[in-house]
């Protein structure tokens, strides 16, 4: 037999919060889901081994990096978003996308416990872009939708470049060779 | 006044927006807001100006004056918040105005020949003609769509 006690009664209010890595590029704030970041190195450090793409298919993406035997296509921040151009120090390598985003700093980490819906009046890239809005200590901020900041018909073309672009690099190698 | 003929007045909001006097049904309006934070973030949407934060939900801002009067208003900003239909849905969405928002009623004229899409109407109060808007054509793409005075470029 069992006794109904006052808290079981009681509706349970679960607040779900979502760890966010905040991130500056060009003095604009954004917000990204912490899972969706594999890695953040500093510009410097990936120097070396970044490849650049020769045709440039996209303005925005201009070097690739592998990592874990991955490509990764490293896309402009500031290009993405059409901000001012600045000197990126850091770049984040996400975890689902083959894509890397140059970024300018990060601010901190945060809970976000609510993230509004793009208001249905944004009618453009940026639906693409963001997964939605949040507002955190008296600031709206975007949250970034990691899958916008290229296409599946972007990564294709980019795929392309890369391999002609690959095929280019060992044939001057041989034939210096 | 006859009954009949109140029914067949409706209630307008009178705005100001830069230096002319414009009107929105009444039952559109939400509210007027103070001058609350504009925030801004990047986009691409012609005439968001931004958002503002109002009751625990973001609306965003359309910056109609330059469609309205050919240029950016300077006065300082209220904001008059109106709903925003789509399709069967609609948004709070925001008007900066420079505060002074009376309400009218009147029986609304026709449009004439030439006017814009985004005035459905016009109304007399007084000696004075004011042109009732139509939110959605105001601030959809299209409104600005010919304008070369803004150019596509993103908005921040």
């Amino acid at each position: 037999m069992k006794f109904a006690t006052p808290d079981a009664a009681k509706p349970r209010r679960v607040r779900h919060s979502e760890a966010m890595i905040l991130f500056c590029i060009a003095n604009q704030t954004f917000a990204i889901a912490a899972d969706a970041v594999q890695e953040i190195r500093s510009t410097d450090s990936l120097g070396g081994s970044a490849i650049e793409i020769e045709q440039a298919e996209l303005p925005k993406v201009r070097h690739l990096v592998e990592r874990a035997r991955r490509t990764y296509y490293v896309v402009s921040g500031c290009a993405h978003f059409g901000l001012r151009v600045t000197r990126p120090t850091l770049v984040l390598i996400l975890r689902q996308i083959r894509a890397a985003v140059l970024v300018d700093s990060i601010e901190r980490m945060a809970e976000v416990s609510k993230i509004h819906p793009l208001p249905r009046g944004f009618e453009g890239e940026e639906r693409k872009w963001y997964r939605g809005l949040t507002y955190l200590e008296d600031r709206v901020i975007p949250v970034i939708h990691p899958g916008g900041f290229l296409t599946v018909e972007e990564f294709a073309r980019l795929d392309q470049a890369a391999a002609v672009s690959g095929a280019t690099q060992q044939m001057e190698g041989a034939v210096q060779g | 006044m006859s009954a009949v003929e109140q029914g067949s007045k409706r209630s307008y909001v009178l705005l100001h927006v830069g230096n002319r006097r414009f009107a929105l049904r009444s039952e559109s309006v939400e509210e007027l807001a103070p001058p609350v934070r504009l925030h801004h973030f990047p986009h691409t949407t012609a005439l968001v100006a931004g958002v503002i934060v109002r009751r625990g939900r973001i609306v965003p801002v359309y910056d109609v004056a330059p469609v309205l009067c050919g240029r950016e208003s300077s006065v300082h900003r209220f904001y008059l918040v109106a709903r925003r239909n789509f399709g069967t849905e609609s948004e709070a969405s925001a008007i900066p105005v420079n505060g002074e928002c009376e309400l009218a009623n009147g029986e609304i004229q026709p449009t004439m020949a030439g006017d814009p899409d985004y005035f459905s109407g016009s109304l007399n109060v007084g000696d004075e003609k004011i042109q009732v808007l139509n939110l959605e054509a105001l601030v959809s793409s299209d409104a600005t769509a010919d304008d070369p005075a803004r150019p596509a470029e993103l908005r921040q």
